[in-house]
């Protein structure tokens, strides 16, 4: 049906994208555009002009072509090659004089050379000729492709292929990485590449070179290489040589990898426990100060988290809705979000005060239940409004993804966590400590009547800090979204915690309650690992009852001179 | 003894309450099928459930209004008596369970090959009624003891008192920690060998809540009438000044705190068969709160406030659970607000409230609450 | 040094020994190295500026904090001493050793009648009060106890409802049914009118020789109606002590009240 083309002189070359290639487009397209940025600098013609001059060439060019393709590190090889072969690439003859190559969804068509999307009609699909690869081009095509990825511009997909090509223990790779590593120009990928030769040699090289790869391997504490590892020393068991250097070296090696193991897993504990105790900061700075500050008791704080937790949701919606969940300026949701949840709850807090906490200051055990009162009709209401199920929260692209640090990741989103409490201390501390209201809410906090008879707006005062608690909570709120769910019952999970971590960092003390919430933070998740999130919990729960055996006070424990304290 | 006209008139309203409690469970053996002198055994369980309430409001009232402790652990003692009572009823299913084993369903299902050696006792009826006591008197002596030796009280105390609940909740959602998980215990089968769903079985269990309601009164008041209640208000209005008269607070607060345990243990030992199961929720740390509630809707530090509180909070709750599937949390939340608003001394206060409203207006001799 | 410690030589029997105490807040030291003996059936009467430590000194005693260094003793009649500062507040009261707020601090929805009843030197432990009865001896000294401090005609009375006096009366009614052998006293006489005062200080002085008293008191009017021996503390330690007449012109003493030349007081 095709093959009666008629009129066009020209030929165009078209492919049919497979489903999972559309869903992926728009951020195909997205990565391209970066990576097109990076070769074109480095290449005058890019991956994409190749492949297209390789669908048309004769067999006698190919060779060139293949040598040039080689060069490239561009994923897009893959994908354009997997449609060739599947005969979704199709050539169109048309008018004019150029050549062109399509990809396609039933209606949609994109040229291969530069990926731009055209439209063509009824009769052009009609006459468009379906391409497939020449066997010969097939096999060195799937060499290109299978190391494609050591030439990736990203330095962490080129980890990943060499550590990939490495485990798949192959002979044939080993040429293409030891070409890699030789011009490699990054330090993390030239140890991969290593380790990937190493993991290689275990299987492929001679007696020297396997001790070599054992030794090298132990001195790069290769965690992928342990399976391998421990073949190497079960055969070497079986075969009655258990005694031998080679199986002694990799013992040692093993324990050495198991050593750097468990470092690695401390920190990420470690690190995790920083994150959460941040998380548990500026939640628990929130408590400290309405609760430790002005002896109420907010049991609705946990649900001005919730609403940090659906302001942020509300805001990202607004993005989508204005500019495109692709957009580039959807990035910048959560950081307009955070100042909004503050304000949203802080505004709420106000009325809150205002209507109803101001005449329980002097009933802090019945502040208890009202306010839980309040949290029950919240709650219900986030259900009524946003549904029983967590909504969905997306992460913005640029807090995707690891921060490596000696082979140790931490994850952007946890980063910005601190740094965010970090810059809710401060900004906490210089309120409290530098301004005029932090002074007056310094001295209600002292003594409510006196500050009350030195003229201090104690009723003012009041409402801007239980606001400015709920803000917090909020803050905490917008900040969890980031790495947990988004519900109506989220911050009854932070609760509880945040309770213990004021009570042991000593009531109404901010320095108190930061150090608390790291430590609990710190030993909550040291101790997962080994005992489970349930164990772990209750013996932190113990922990801080023995502590409090100690320290009945907490960490700063105020002291009081009148006898009812 | 001769008794002194008050506490001729308190005899007098618990007799009439027992009395009027009395005829529920008669009704329903006698009474009319239909017609608005009818008792569904439905509804004999419905407000046996709610005496169980009243008696765990009874007990936080013990803490919280008599000795200024607000504890928000008492759904976990409740909890742990009903727990006591639901071993010694799931092993009374015998053989009757849907995998035909002497072990519970639960365990079969989780792979057990025996019995748990903890488990092995609750046949026992007798141990079974000893343990709904001592297990949540144990608990709640050991952190007691921790507690109150530190000094810690007021808020401090209730936020102890709820991370323990909640600690404990999740311990009991586990399913290695051999109760049953989140799904807990259910289709019990018989009672001291009567068939627990029969209605006789209904209206025994509806008059033991009752007789439990009128002893956890007697204990209440009869504690409160001695020199140990004098020492227990005197804690909830100056604690230092006890300690500076010679009271070791610590023991008497732990006293306190054990008996009331014990009392909430018992409560939940007659809720269990009557509601036909249990499982962690009932200990959630929201039912602690709940409880509190209770009490101050009632009036707390009041005899019979709690038992007011309970009741009415409850059917309330029955109510708009049906009546408004959506709206009754605002609604009991929005309750709850305007209580501890307008109500400080609860519904029982509101009659103080008033007398001494009007007797303000009609003097100007100060009178107090 | 020496000074302080003549009440050794006498004859008297001591009570109380208080050495080389120190008491640190946060580096500020409201106890520093004090020494203070009392003679039995002694009265003696603190004074001192703001922040001089006076509170805390009876905080020590009482067991209600914990000094850094130095002994607190209680002779005991039988020759036997007992160190006070590893015991707790009801351990030490048990012992006999009173003490009345400087806020009153009373049970105030208790009957006054039944604020006493909880004073009385009897058994406190929990069984003791679970099975406690009301002896007619219990009774009549209570009765008398309340003749003592004026308040027989509200004995039935909640003693929330009582004027401020009152309150401060029945205090020191609770500390007397206690019948302890050494009384703490602070500030009885803070916000009572003249008369009050007056009588106050009648009731304090009637009680000296049966019972050891320590009291402490701003209003200089009604030290000098009860002042015997005078103890003045400046900066947590004792800057003078001797008759009321003596401690009043000696001139540190003066300095300390009233000039205080561009030192700031430590405390509130």
């Amino acid at each position: 049906m095709i093959a009666t083309c008629n009129l066009q002189e020209t030929q165009v070359h078209l492919y049919t994208p497979s489903r999972s290639l559309l869903l992926d487009y728009k951020r195909r397209i997205f990565r391209l555009v970066v990576s097109l940025l990076i070769v074109c600098s480095a290449s005058a013609r890019d991956a994409r002009s190749v492949m297209a001059d390789l669908i048309l060439s004769e067999k006698a060019q190919q060779g060139d072509l293949i040598e040039e393709l080689s060069t490239f590190g561009d994923t897009i090889i893959t994908e354009i090659y997997e449609a060739w072969r599947t005969g979704e690439i199709y050539l169109l003859d048309q008018e004019s004089s150029s050549q062109l190559l399509q990809f396609t969804t039933s209606q949609q068509w994109a040229l291969i050379k530069n990926g731009e999307v055209i439209n063509l009609t009824e009769a052009e699909v009609e006459k468009a000729k379906k391409m497939r690869p020449a066997r010969a081009l097939r096999k060195q095509m799937k060499r290109i492709i299978d190391t494609l990825g050591l030439k990736a511009a990203d330095a962490s997909l080129r980890i990943d292929s060499a550590i990939k090509l490495g485990r798949s223990q192959k002979l044939e790779f080993i040429p293409s990485l030891e070409a890699r590593l030789l011009i490699e120009p990054a330090k993390e990928v030239q140890l991969a590449l290593k380790e990937a030769l190493a993991i290689s040699q275990l299987a492929n090289g001679n007696e020297a070179e396997v001790m070599d790869a054992v030794r090298s391997l132990a001195d790069l504490k290769s965690v992928a290489s342990r399976a391998f590892l421990q073949t190497v020393l079960a055969q070497e068991i079986e075969n009655e040589r258990g005694d031998e250097p080679l199986a002694e070296a990799c013992q040692q090696a093993l324990s050495k990898i198991e050593t750097h193991i468990k470092q690695q897993e401390f920190f990420g504990s470690f690190f995790r426990g920083i994150s959460t105790g941040s998380v548990l900061l500026i939640v628990s700075f929130g408590l400290a100060i309405t609760f430790g500050l002005m002896g109420v008791i907010n049991m609705a704080h946990g649900e001005f988290v919730a609403i940090g937790g659906y302001v942020t949701f509300l805001v990202q919606n607004l993005f989508i809705q204005v500019w495109g969940l692709s957009s580039s300026a959807f990035g910048w949701y959560f950081i307009v979000a955070l100042p909004t949840s503050f304000i949203v709850a802080a505004a709420m807090g106000f009325l809150m005060e205002k209507s109803i906490i101001r005449f329980l200051y002097r009933r802090p055990l019945e502040s208890l239940l009202c306010t839980w009162g309040i949290s029950m009709i919240m709650q219900q209401s986030f259900r009524l409004i946003f549904g029983a199920a967590n909504v969905q929260v997306n992460n913005p692209t640029w807090l995707m993804g690891n921060l490596s640090f000696g082979g140790f990741q931490m994850s952007y989103t946890r980063l910005l966590i601190i740094l965010i409490a970090l810059i809710v201390v401060a900004l906490t501390w210089l309120l409290l400590r530098q301004t005029n209201l932090g002074l007056h809410i310094r001295a209600v906090m002292q003594n409510r009547d006196m500050a009350s008879s030195l003229g201090v707006p104690v009723a003012r005062v009041n409402t801007m800090t239980f606001a400015l608690g709920c803000g917090l909570a909020a803050l905490g709120g917008a900040v969890l979204s980031q790495i947990g769910n988004v519900g109506p019952s989220m911050g009854q999970a932070y609760i509880v915690d945040s309770f213990m971590v004021v009570v042991t960092g000593s009531v109404g003390n901010l320095l108190g309650a930061g150090l608390s919430a790291m430590g609990i933070g710190l030993v909550d998740q040291l101790l997962q690992p080994s005992l489970g999130p349930v164990l772990g919990k209750i013996t932190v729960f113990i922990v801080i009852i023995l502590f409090l055996q100690w320290r009945p006070g907490g960490l700063f424990p105020a002291r009081s001179r009148s006898l009812e304290d | 003894m001769a008794l002194s006209t008050g506490m001729k008139k308190e005899m007098g309203t618990l007799c009439a309450v027992m009395g009027l409690l009395m005829l529920i469970p008669l009704l329903n053996a006698i009474g009319p099928i239909s017609g608005p002198f009818s008792v569904s055994s439905f509804e004999v369980s419905l407000w046996g459930k709610y005496l169980t309430y009243a008696v765990l409001a009874m007990s936080l009232n013990l803490l919280w209004g008599y000795t200024g402790l607000l504890c928000l652990c008492q759904s976990l003692f409740f909890a742990l008596g009903g727990y006591a009572m639901g071993m010694y009823l799931m092993l009374m299913i015998g053989e009757r369970g849907a995998y035909k084993s002497v072990l519970p369903d639960f365990m079969v299902f989780l792979g057990y090959q025996k019995l748990p050696l903890h488990w092995e006792p609750f046949y026992n009826f007798w141990f079974t009624l000893g343990a709904i006591l001592w297990v949540p008197g144990l608990i709640a002596f050991a952190f007691g003891f921790l507690a109150f030796r530190s000094r810690i009280k007021g808020v401090y105390f209730s936020i102890l008192t709820q991370a323990l609940t909640y600690a404990a909740c999740l311990m009991f959602f586990r399913n290695d920690f051999t109760f049953g998980g989140n799904n807990g215990f259910t289709d019990f089968k018989d009672i001291l060998g009567f068939n627990i769903n029969s209605d006789g079985s209904i209206r025994g269990l509806f008059i033991a809540s009752a007789f439990l309601v009128l002893i956890t009164y007697l204990v209440t008041s009869g504690l409160l009438a001695t020199k140990f209640g004098k020492v227990q208000q005197a804690i909830r209005d100056s604690e230092n000044r006890v300690l500076y008269s010679g009271y070791s607070t610590t023991s008497f607060k732990l006293t306190i705190f054990v008996i009331s345990a014990m009392i909430a243990g018992a409560a939940g030992a007659l809720y269990v068969p009557q509601v036909g199961g249990i499982n962690p929720s009932v200990m959630e740390a929201a039912k602690s709160l709940e409880v509190v509630v209770w009490v101050a809707v009632g009036g707390r530090g009041t005899k019979w406030g709690p038992v007011i509180g309970a009741v009415l909070v409850n059917f309330i709750k029955s109510y708009t659970t049906h009546a408004f599937p959506d709206y009754w949390l605002i609604i009991m939340g929005g309750m709850f607000v305007m209580v501890v608003l307008f109500m400080p001394y609860g519904i029982v206060g509101v009659y103080q409230q008033v007398k001494s409203y009007l007797a303000r207006n009609r003097s100007f001799e100060t009178t107090t609450v | 040094m020496l000074a302080y410690h003549t009440s050794l030589y006498r004859d008297t029997p001591l009570i109380l020994s208080v050495t080389g105490v120190t008491k640190a807040f946060d580096g500020f030291k409201a106890i520093d190295d004090l020494n203070f003996y009392l003679e039995q059936g002694e009265l003696r009467t603190i004074i001192g500026p703001n922040g001089a430590g006076k509170s805390t000194f009876l905080d020590i005693i009482t067991g209600r904090t914990r000094p850094d260094s130095g002994t607190v003793v209680m002779h005991e009649q039988d020759g036997h001493d007992l160190n006070l500062s590893k015991m707790r507040e009801f351990e030490i009261n048990r012992l006999g050793i009173g003490r009345k707020f400087q806020t009153p601090s009373i049970y105030k929805s208790h009957t006054v009648y039944d604020n006493l009843v909880l004073s009385l030197n009897k058994e406190r432990g929990v069984f003791a009060t679970l099975f406690y009865r009301e002896s007619k001896q219990d009774r009549e000294r209570i009765m008398e106890v309340l003749k003592n401090v004026g308040l027989e005609k509200r004995v039935n009375d909640l003693a929330g409802l009582l004027s401020h006096g009152q309150k401060q009366w029945l205090e020191i009614g609770m500390l007397l049914a206690q019948d302890p052998r050494l009384l703490l006293i602070d500030e009885p006489a803070a916000g009572m009118s003249d008369e009050e005062t007056e009588r106050t200080g009648e009731l304090l002085l009637s009680l000296e020789k049966k019972h050891s008293l320590i009291v402490i008191e701003h209003d200089m009017e009604f030290v000098r109606q009860i002042a015997r021996k005078v103890t003045v503390l400046h900066q947590g330690y004792v800057l003078k002590e001797g008759s009321f007449e003596a401690v009043k012109s000696n001139p540190e003493v003066i300095e300390v009240y009233l000039g205080r030349k561009g030192k700031k007081s430590q405390q509130n």
